[in-house]
């Protein structure tokens, strides 16, 4: 019905999942670190910190995607300070796509890993800790275990909304293709174009399962975690 | 081993300041709820730090405000069994029990799995996960947990609490075990008179904050102004005996002891065994001749020492039973009509049923 | 009591929502906007103006947006909803002209001709040249029609920043984020942080010329059709020039 898939679909899809892998990824760790501080620290300036962490939820996309140029742009302040110091160019490059996209999933991340953390007895990292264990061994062996499932649905959450960002991703890196141009940019694309409405279809419907797939990989892991935290197939 | 604690801390409108030393196979620190126990238990374990004051297990110090020393609690090598367990649900029982281990120095560790397992018969339950536990078996392996950690000190804090009766007494009998067998001393945080009487040597009442009373379990819980503290309706005498016979026919035991001998129906022990027996005073009734034709197997003869305030209708009388304390708790009505008075011959007068198995531990 | 006073209240906003609902909408071209917010403030009906890339409004169009008018940067678009039927017949006019151009950062002394061969490939660098997307967007379709002319495009195909439309390829030269862009002579003229390296000389590409037409559903008289009068007017016609447009006709 809608024909072959063409190489340059194929090239939207496989940079897409390329980009919103290494973003959710490479999110996680700050991810986690700002659930942990948000969910169990006290520190003045929390209030303010939360809602920096939510801004991409409730900010234009493209605002985000002009505040990213300024900042880590090839002259902003950061980006000059990551090319020279690590020799990482994000302007028009599929690695400044992923920051946009790891940006926007940030809030969704940090959200759903913040919930399962609170939702862990502390006192099972006090008796962890009346056993022998220092701080870092209660993260790596209590902690991180027992808030799996808050992290895995993150995750999934993140890479969903890494496969649907457009606004922000144009804006910083603009449209590349091969290089920056994800899916919803070539749907975009295509849409715009007279006679493009079947390849923009086929995207559309590659996008939804590609999205399908992530949910349910998702679910079966976080199935799988709290059955061994809970020990019932809940 | 000596433990030394003096520690003050503030939580709320709550303040802890309690000071003392052990030095005890068990020392039991007993008390009404809200009196602070688990917050001593907690401030020994490093889980919340003091105001002031200082911690010692041992010639270790643990806590001292005015050195500045305040050793973090994974290094203080002191074991906590918590009320509920508290064991780590995702990973096996097993695992929970080696938990500990692994952060325990080589040369300090002296727990042996098999040993242990043996001990608390955890062994068809070592590959359960501990939602698959009852509540019995999760305390068990929370106390095995503890054990292979090979801490220098153990606490408990009121592992029957969340139990069953039934379970209670299982619980109490492996708690005895370990006292015995193992040789780590334990600090043992309850409400429950009976648990105290069981496990402890020495004991520590805490009441609103502050230590009441300090001693052995005999001299406090004879004593009869901790009454309060111990409560209206525990209070007694611990009589430390050896059984001497068992008559198997109509399921009494003889102990004796230093003021006389107690027949107690249905125990399980043998001969030669030392028991500690409790005798609440409401089961202590007085005559001043030897009663014939009555049912009372136990008579023991002894004098009154003391006369108590009073509470109501009813009044604590104590007595020296051949050297071994004794208390009686009967009506004001009474101790006029008999004419009780300090220095008085009388009898004492238990009914052997009254003395039921829960009474009893092993001493 | 309540109830009357609610009903007022209801009255009185759906009243004041069909009098906002009046405003005509106008869809432009993106690179219209200084010029045309001038022209329609000195209108005597409130105009609402949505700006874009000519590609989206008429796509958007196409599916049913409440235009009443569409000003569009080339005469492709405005065909494809000729073809389909969506323009008020007899209300097309081709009302202004624009030039493409070359720029660059205000602080770059980089110096070019636009004549066939030129090294615009070299003169880029490891950077890219930030124009509104070839595929659909105007501006880009000229410029990649010029550059085909020359004969410098291959080379310049894969060095593209293709923007969404043509304010955000001017947007990346003028944070220096791209060392040469192109846009319309009237876009460098509005932004200072930019400067014209050339003009591309006329012939490359097809003329630049931006037709405006009423859509259906606009009626023949009103407010919308006094505003596309309005953009023929002598002083509209002024403010056009003096932001570097070719008023025709």
């Amino acid at each position: 019905m809608f024909g072959s898939i063409t190489p340059s679909e194929l090239e939207a899809v496989r940079l897409s999942l390329k980009v919103a892998a290494v973003s959710t990824l490479a999110s996680l760790p700050i991810g986690f670190a700002l659930a942990w501080l948000l969910a169990r620290k006290q520190f003045p300036g929390k209030t303010l910190l939360d809602a920096i962490v939510h801004l991409p939820l409730v900010l234009p996309p493209v605002v985000i995607g002009y505040l990213l140029l300024v900042l880590f742009g090839r002259r902003g302040p950061l980006g000059q300070w990551l090319e020279e110091t690590f020799g990482l160019v994000l302007a028009f490059r599929w690695t400044g796509a992923a920051l946009a996209c790891a940006l926007m999933g940030l809030p969704l991340l940090v959200r759903a890993i913040r919930q399962s953390l609170e939702a862990i007895d502390r006192r099972l990292e006090s008796a962890a800790a009346t056993l022998g264990a220092g701080r870092l061994w209660v993260l790596a062996s209590i902690t991180i275990p027992l808030s799996l499932p808050g992290i895995f649905t993150g995750m999934l959450l993140s890479f969903a909304r890494s496969l649907g960002e457009f606004g922000a991703t144009i804006t910083f890196v603009s449209n590349i293709p091969g290089e920056t141009q994800t899916l919803p940019l070539a749907i975009y694309t295509y849409t715009q174009v007279p006679g493009g409405d079947a390849q923009a279809m086929r995207l559309c419907v590659l996008a939804v399962l590609l999205s399908l797939a992530a949910l349910m990989v998702s679910e079966v892991l976080v199935r799988r975690a709290n059955r061994r935290i809970l020990g019932d197939a809940r | 081993m000596r433990v030394e604690i003096d520690v003050e801390k503030g939580l709320g409108d709550f303040r802890l300041k309690a000071a003392f030393s052990c030095d005890a196979a068990v020392t039991a620190l007993f008390g009404r709820s809200g009196c602070g126990k688990s917050t001593v238990l907690n401030l020994v374990a490093g889980l919340l730090k003091p105001e002031r004051g200082r911690i010692a297990v041992g010639d270790r110090v643990l806590f001292d405000s005015t050195m500045g020393t305040d050793i973090a609690p994974e290094k203080r090598r002191i074991g906590y069994v918590f009320q509920d367990g508290l064991l780590l649900p995702h990973l096996s029982v097993r695992q929970n029990l080696t938990f500990g281990r692994f952060f325990t120095p080589q040369a300090e560790r002296w727990a042996d799995f098999d040993r242990i397992v043996a001990l608390l018969d955890l062994a068809p339950l070592l590959e359960r996960r501990p939602h698959h536990l009852s509540g019995g078996e999760k305390q068990r392996v929370a106390i095995g947990r503890a054990l292979l950690a090979s801490p220098r000190l153990l606490l408990m804090d009121e592992p029957l609490a969340s139990l069953d009766a039934g379970r209670r007494g299982e619980i109490l009998y492996y708690i005895e075990r370990l006292r015995d067998e193992v040789g780590v001393p334990i600090l043992y945080v309850s409400h429950e008179i009976e648990e105290v009487v069981r496990l402890a040597g020495h004991l520590v009442l805490l009441s609103e904050g502050g230590v009441a009373a300090t001693g052995s379990v005999n001299a406090l819980m004879s004593r009869m102004e901790l009454k309060p503290v111990i409560g209206r309706y525990e209070g007694g005498a611990v009589i430390e005996a050896l059984v001497v016979e068992q008559d198997l026919e109509m399921g009494l035991a003889r102990l004796s002891f230093p003021g006389g001998e107690l027949q107690v129906p249905d125990l399980n022990a043998l001969r030669g065994e030392r028991l500690r027996v409790r005798v609440r005073a409401r089961d202590v009734s007085l005559a001043l001749s030897r009663p014939a034709d009555a049912s009372f197997l136990n008579v023991l003869s002894g004098t009154v020492t003391a006369i108590g305030a009073g509470d109501g209708a009813s009044v604590d009388v104590q007595l020296d039973i051949g050297g071994t304390p004794l208390l009686a708790r009967i009506t004001r009505k009474s101790v006029a009509g008999l004419g009780i008075a300090p220095g008085k011959p009388v009898f004492a007068l238990i009914k052997a049923v009254a003395v039921d198995r829960h009474s009893v531990g092993y001493a | 009591m309540r109830r009357r006073a609610s009903a007022l209240l209801l009255l009185l906003l759906l009243i004041a929502q069909t009098a906002c609902a009046q405003a005509p909408v106008v869809f432009a071209a993106a690179s219209l906007k200084n010029a045309l917010d001038e022209v329609a403030a000195s209108a005597p009906a409130k105009i609402v103006i949505s700006y874009g890339a000519s590609s989206a409004l008429a796509k958007q169009i196409e599916n049913g947006a409440p235009a009443q008018v569409f000003i569009s940067a080339d005469l492709d678009w405005m065909d494809y909803l000729d073809e389909r039927k969506l323009l008020r017949p007899g209300t097309r006019r081709n009302i202004l002209g624009n030039k493409l151009v070359l720029i660059a950062p205000s602080g770059s002394t980089v110096a070019a001709e636009i004549r066939a061969g030129f090294p615009l490939a070299h003169l880029l660098g490891n950077g890219r040249l930030a124009t509104a997307d070839p595929a659909h967007v105007p501006a880009g379709k000229y410029t990649k029609a010029a550059l085909e002319k020359l004969g410098v495009w291959d080379p310049v195909a894969g060095k593209l920043a293709p923007a969404e439309n043509v304010r955000a390829a001017l947007l990346l030269v003028a944070r220096g984020e791209a060392p040469l862009g192109t846009v319309y002579a009237t876009d460098a003229a509005a932004e200072p942080k930019v400067r014209v390296v050339a003009a591309f000389p006329d012939g490359l590409h097809a003329p630049i010329v931006y037709p405006v037409a009423l859509l259906t559903g606009a009626p023949g008289a009103g407010a919308a059709a006094d505003f596309v009068a309005l953009l023929s007017s002598a002083p509209a016609r002024k403010v056009f020039e003096k932001h570097g447009f070719t008023p025709l006709n």
